[in-house]
C-alpha cells in the first residue's frame, strides 16, 4: 500500500496525473522537494479527513466535498506556515497555494480514501505524496543539471548546457522519457519473472 | 425533491464547516502573520542600509515613515503628506497638504501616535477627524527616511510595478544624492527558473551604485553577464579574502555606468524591473524635491 505510490502507481510517471505542476515547477531539484513536501501534507490531511467522514458524504456531491476539503487544508497550511514558520513560508508559500487544483489529490480521495478506513488511507497518501516528491525530484534533477548546470543551486557543470530544459516544453520531454524508462523497467522485471516460472 | 434538499443541506453544512475552520485559523494566525511581515520589512530595510545581525544598527539610527495621500475636494485634487514632526522630545504626526503644482496649502495636526500610524485603518480614522466630507482621501504609498544622528542616511522606497505575470513588490534604498544603495525583491510571481531569477543577487545587485544620472537613461542589454562581474555581484557566495579592497573598487568603477544585463530567457522580467526602478526613482526625486522645498520655505519642524 505504502510502496504503491512510489513505484507501481507513481502519480507522475504511471498515473500521468498532475502534469501541470510536473511540467511547470520541476525546473530545479529544490522546487521538486518543496512542492513534494507541500503535496505530501495536503494529501495526508485530506485523505484522513475524507476517510473519516466518508459515510456522511452524499455520493452526488462527493467531488465538491473533496475540493472543499483540499481547499480548507491548503488554506490552513498556508496560514499556519505564514504565521509560525516565516522562513519556510518564504520558500514554499507560492507552491502551497497551487495545490488546490492538483488532480492527484482529488483522484486519490476518490479512488482510495473514500472506500477505505483511516489507517490504510494514511499510508496510501504518504506513499502517494512521497511518490510525487520522488517524481518531481527526478525531473528537477535532469532539468536543473541539463538546463542550468547546477544542482540544489550549486554550480556543478559551470556552464548552461541546454537552456531548453528550463523551459516548460522540455518538461514534457522529460516526463515522456522517464515514463518510457519506467515502462521498460517494468517490462524487464515481468520478463524475468516469466522466465523463472 | 427529497434528494435535492439533502444535497443542498449537505453542501451547505460542509461549506459552513470549512468556512468555520478557515475563519478560526485565520483569526488565530493573522496577528502573527502581520507581525512577521512587519519584521521582514524592517529587516530588509536595515539589510539594505548595510546592517545585519552580525553588524547591528547603531542606536541613533532612526527610521521615519511618511505617508502620501491624494485628497479630493470636489473637483480639486491635491496631495497630503503625513509627516513626522519633532514635538518636544517626542514625535507627532502632521498632515502637510500641497497642491499639484507644489505650492504649500496647509498644515494640520493629527491626533495619532507613531506606533498607531503604522496601521492604515488607524491612520484613516485619524485623518477622517480633520478631513470632513465632502473631502475624500486615498492612501497611495509610504516612504521611509533613515536618519543617522542629524544627517539623512538614506531613503527607503517600497514600490510595486507590473512584471511579466503579476505585480512585483520591491524595496529600494537610495542615498541622499539618489544613488541606489540596494534593491530587494519582496514579492513576485514570475516563472520559477526564469523570471523569478530577478531575486538572485547576480541580477538585483546590478542596480547597486547606479547614480541618478545613470538611472535616468538606464537600459537592459542582452549580453552575457561577465564572469568577473557575476562573482562580484554574488556577495553571499564570497569567500574570505577573494576580493581585495582595490579589486572591489576597480570592478565597481568599471561597471557602475554600465546598463543592466538581462537574465537569459527572462528579458521581459528584466525589463520590467529596470523600468519599474527607473520610474520609482524619477518620481521620487521630483516629489521629495517638492516636499523638501515646502518644508524649508515654511519652516515645518519636520523630524527627518
Amino acid at each position: 500500500m505504502f510502496f504503491a505510490g512510489i513505484l507501481a502507481e507513481n502519480p507522475i510517471f504511471r498515473l500521468a496525473l498532475s502534469m501541470c505542476p510536473a511540467v511547470g515547477i520541476s525546473t530545479t531539484v529544490m522546487n521538486g522537494v518543496l512542492l513534494g513536501i507541500a503535496v505530501l501534507f495536503v494529501q495526508v490531511f485530506s485523505s484522513c479527513t475524507i476517510s473519516a467522514i466518508k459515510d456522511y458524504i452524499h455520493p452526488r456531491i462527493r467531488i465538491p466535498t473533496y475540493t472543499l476539503t483540499i481547499a480548507t487544508w491548503v488554506t490552513v497550511i498556508d496560514l499556519v506556515l505564514a504565521a509560525y514558520m516565516p522562513e519556510a513560508y518564504k520558500a514554499m508559500g507560492i507552491f502551497v497555494k497551487l495545490i488546490v487544483a492538483f488532480a492527484i489529490i482529488t483522484m486519490r480521495l476518490e479512488m482510495f480514501a473514500s472506500k477505505n478506513p483511516i489507517i490504510p488511507s494514511f499510508w496510501d497518501s504518504v506513499g502517494m505524496g512521497l511518490g510525487f516528491m520522488f517524481g518531481m525530484m527526478a525531473l528537477g534533477f535532469v532539468r536543473e543539471l541539463l538546463g542550468a548546470g547546477t544542482l540544489f543551486g550549486h554550480d556543478i557543470l559551470g556552464f548552461r548546457p541546454l537552456l531548453f530544459f528550463i523551459l516548460p516544453a522540455a518538461g514534457f520531454f522529460c516526463v515522456g522519457f522517464m515514463m518510457a524508462i519506467f515502462n521498460y523497467v517494468e517490462l524487464v522485471l515481468k520478463r524475468m519473472k516469466q522466465e523463472k516460472s | 425533491m427529497k434528494q435535492i434538499l439533502r444535497i443542498t443541506i449537505g453542501l451547505t453544512i460542509s461549506c459552513l464547516i470549512a468556512a468555520f475552520v478557515m475563519g478560526a485559523v485565520f483569526t488565530q494566525t493573522d496577528k502573527a502573520k502581520k507581525h512577521n511581515e512587519y519584521l521582514n520589512v524592517q529587516e530588509t530595510m536595515l539589510g539594505l542600509l548595510g546592517y545585519s545581525k552580525a553588524k547591528p544598527a547603531p542606536s541613533d539610527l532612526k527610521l521615519y515613515n511618511i505617508y502620501r495621500y491624494i485628497i479630493e475636494d470636489g473637483e480639486v485634487k491635491y496631495l497630503g503628506y503625513m509627516i513626522p514632526v519633532q514635538k518636544g522630545s517626542k514625535i507627532a504626526y502632521r498632515l502637510l497638504t500641497i497642491d499639484l503644482k507644489g505650492k504649500f496649502l496647509d498644515l494640520h495636526e493629527i491626533n495619532i501616535s507613531p506606533e498607531k500610524a503604522i496601521e492604515e485603518p488607524d491612520r484613516a480614522t485619524a485623518l477622517k477627524d480633520i478631513l470632513n466630507p465632502p473631502k475624500n482621501f486615498t492612501y497611495v504609498e509610504s516612504i521611509v527616511i533613515a536618519k543617522l544622528g542629524e544627517k539623512r542616511l538614506a531613503y527607503l522606497l517600497p514600490g510595486e510595478f507590473p512584471g511579466f505575470k503579476t505585480f512585483i513588490n520591491v524595496m529600494l534604498a537610495l542615498n541622499p544624492d539618489f544613488k541606489i544603495l540596494g534593491l530587494e525583491i519582496m514579492e513576485n510571481e514570475e516563472d520559477p527558473g526564469l523570471g523569478a531569477e530577478i531575486e538572485q543577487e547576480y541580477f538585483k545587485n546590478q542596480f547597486k551604485d547606479k547614480t541618478f544620472k545613470k538611472i535616468k537613461e538606464l537600459k537592459v542589454v542582452k549580453k552575457p553577464l561577465p564572469a568577473e562581474y557575476k562573482k562580484y555581484l554574488e556577495t553571499k557566495k564570497w569567500k574570505k579574502g577573494a576580493f581585495s579592497e582595490a579589486m572591489i573598487e576597480r570592478i565597481r568603477r568599471n561597471y557602475q555606468d554600465k546598463d543592466i544585463y538581462a537574465i537569459t530567457g527572462a528579458t521581459i522580467s528584466s525589463n520590467a524591473v529596470t523600468t519599474g526602478v527607473k520610474n520609482m526613482v524619477k518620481k521620487f526625486v521630483y516629489r521629495v524635491g517638492v516636499l523638501d522645498n515646502v518644508i524649508r520655505t515654511k519652516d515645518v519642524p519636520a523630524a527627518f
